[in-house]
């Protein structure tokens, strides 16, 4: 299968000299969910900030569908959509106005723009809130706003950084079931997350990262033979890997 | 723990002196204050002429009446508090009481303040029309400032109760006692000002008190109350400096929203970000409107000729230089940086955007002039001197000062 996203000896951070990453690799291909997770701290949102092109890599590369940022910064852009882990709104527009600058951002025509909206907005309960303005919004209602203008694009490449926090349970639902679908589509998608559960339920690899070095990394199968437990829960392992491998 | 609170309240009343006079003092720098010390000598001037032909029948009562009753009831508290109080001071809330009190004190001693200055100001109004003796105007004001402590006090418990139409119907019953009291006052009826001063005392020994006994302080009201007086002082601020901490204030203005509304064109998002940011966001189109309506007024004012020219310069180059702050309005926003879009594109939404708004604003000023029966030589250099600025202005003036904002 081929790979869509590939992080290759990834070091970088905020300063030149104390790199946040370590030498990290791996990749996203289509059709599979990568779970991220690490303590707080492990260098998640800087992985993510990387793969966005927001931070320029001390060493090592990321590269989407074969091109890197600097090489085609629109291009390697228009591949993926951002769900941010704390929501960010315009004040000055309502969420149609929101969706409809997404989708004139990601040069989608209004016939396609208008087919796809209307589904989601159902979907997650947002279609008698369209001229509501962020101001009236809950916590869970701004992350909602995210995600409908990310999978509005349709994109390649998706990602999504600790999305269940402050989501009801029916657009937990939601979501995962729309991750589903895309993932079934031919996307990749690159979702950090605390809720452990969840992801070994949803993720087909992990990446477990720790102190900005991946310490494990691979399906739960792999995982657990890594660990000698065969029925250990990702729980289990993310303890073991995040105490320094031991028992 | 009171030592605890007061310790506090000083840090955090020194702390907001700090900010106001780093302020005042931009202010000060920034020549406004010659302009308004130019106001203050040419209003007075005029403001004596107008006195003299004032006819004996003015409603000079009414006029203080009404003054004063603004500024008696209105009656904010300054808190002092912040956000995070909400966690941290909510557990030693019974001892807030000591903390509270200096805020009393300090909000009495600011608000009576103004009130002397307002009482000096219509002092001759007062001489011409209510009494010749300045002992009663001594007394008058000495009143007023007690009435004012009544007002703090009251509107204080008013805080507390937790629904904004209980408190505005409180707000009705001090409008009320206020209102009689200074008509009382302003007629010299003195006997019945002293039973208006027992009515005070009832009304807050037997209605205010029982709300504080039966209400808690309301936290979130209250930060939410000093947060918008910080915000008060802000946005003076920013009339002339740049106030980080200014949070913006969104106004939907439904009935503009058929200017707001933007086609679906692929491809340029920001066009229509920055056209509804500058018709919802709290100022760009106050200053848009305020800055049209001066221009017009001092067309007209002036008489026609070179002056005109002049004018209709000095207002473009005005609207433009404080539209400028839109480009920047959303700031910090990382989606800017994650659209699949060329950098250019933004400034060149926001160029398009200005160039507009200071098109519109010159047709407005002409259609002025011709309605004026300016003639039509003026007119036409009108039109070629300010078609000839906006595209300078749009394209190199906006440029040079927007090139290192990101």
């Amino acid at each position: 299968m081929k790979n869509i996203l590939e992080v290759t000896n990834l070091t970088g951070g905020y300063t030149y000299d104390r790199p946040v990453l370590h030498d990290v690799s791996f990749s996203v291909r289509a059709r599979e969910v990568i779970g991220l997770i690490g303590l707080n701290g492990a260098g998640k949102s800087t992985t993510i900030k990387h793969i966005l092109g927001l931070m320029e890599p001390v060493k090592g590369k990321t590269v989407i569908h074969g091109t890197t940022f600097k090489e085609a910064p629109e291009t390697y852009r228009s591949h993926l959509s951002y769900i941010p882990e704390t929501p960010i709104l315009y004040e000055e527009m309502t969420l149609w106005e929101h969706l409809q600058m997404m989708a004139m951002a990601y040069n989608l025509d209004e016939t396609t723009f208008e087919t796809r909206v209307h589904p989601l907005l159902k979907e997650f309960n947002m279609d008698n809130k369209v001229t509501w303005f962020p101001s009236h919004f809950s916590k869970g209602m701004r992350q909602k706003v995210m995600i409908l203008c990310a999978f509005l694009v349709e994109p390649d490449l998706y990602i999504i950084d600790e999305p269940f926090v402050g989501l009801d349970p029916l657009g937990i639902h939601s979501l995962l079931e729309l991750i589903e679908t895309r993932k079934n589509n031919g996307a990749g998608i690159l979702m950090s997350t605390h809720i452990l559960p969840t992801a070994q339920q949803y993720c087909d690899r992990f990446i477990i990262l720790h102190e900005g070095k991946i310490v494990m990394q691979g399906t739960l199968e792999e995982l657990q033979a890594q660990m000698g437990h065969p029925h250990a829960t990702l729980d289990d392992i993310y303890i073991y890997a995040s105490r320094g491998k031991k028992v | 723990m009171i030592e605890v609170v007061e310790q506090l309240w000083k840090k955090r009343r020194d702390h907001y002196l700090t900010i106001a006079l780093k302020y005042f003092r931009l202010i000060g720098n920034s020549g406004f204050m010659l302009s308004l010390y130019i106001l203050f000598v040419t209003g007075s001037f005029y403001y004596a002429q107008i006195l003299k032909q004032l006819p004996d029948q003015f409603p000079a009562v009414w006029v203080l009446l009404v003054v004063f009753l603004y500024l008696l009831t209105r009656s904010p508290f300054r808190t002092f508090l912040q956000s995070g109080d909400l966690v941290f001071l909510l557990p030693i809330e019974p001892y807030m009481k000591a903390y509270f009190k200096k805020s009393f004190y300090y909000t009495f001693l600011i608000q009576a303040f103004s009130i002397t200055l307002v009482t000096l100001a219509l002092g001759p109004l007062y001489s011409r029309f209510i009494s010749l003796r300045t002992s009663d105007l001594i007394i008058t004001l000495l009143l007023l400032i007690v009435v004012k402590g009544w007002n703090i006090r009251t509107s204080w418990e008013e805080q507390r109760l937790p629904y904004e139409v209980t408190r505005r119907s409180y707000r009705g019953i001090r409008i009320c006692v206020n209102g009689v009291f200074l008509y009382l006052l302003f007629e010299k009826a003195y006997v019945f000002v002293i039973a208006m001063f027992a009515v005070m005392y009832v009304l807050h020994q037997f209605v205010y008190k029982r709300i504080q006994r039966e209400y808690s302080i309301k936290w979130e009201h209250l930060i939410h109350l000093e947060n918008r007086a910080m915000m008060k002082l802000y946005r003076i601020a920013n009339l002339f400096t740049d106030v980080p901490q200014l949070s913006q204030k969104v106004r939907p203005r439904k009935w503009l929203s058929f200017l707001a509304h933007a086609k679906f064109a692929p491809r340029r998002p920001f066009h229509g970000l920055y056209r509804k940011t500058f018709i919802r966001s709290n100022d760009y189109l106050g200053i848009y409107v305020r800055l049209t309506l001066i221009g017009l007024l001092f067309l007209w004012w002036i008489p026609s000729g070179w002056w005109h020219v002049a004018l209709l310069l000095l207002f473009t180059h005005a609207t433009g230089v404080q539209l400028l702050p839109l480009f920047k309005h959303h700031k910090g926003n990382v989606w800017f940086e994650l659209y699949p879009l060329q950098k250019d594109s933004r400034f060149q939404a926001f160029k398009g955007l200005l160039q507009t708004l200071l098109s519109v604003q010159l047709c407005i000023f002409l259609l002025f002039l011709i309605i004026l029966q300016e003639k039509w030589s003026f007119i036409l250099l009108c039109i070629v001197g300010a078609v000839l600025f906006i595209l300078y202005f749009v394209n190199f003036y906006t440029k040079s000062k927007l090139r290192d904002v990101k």
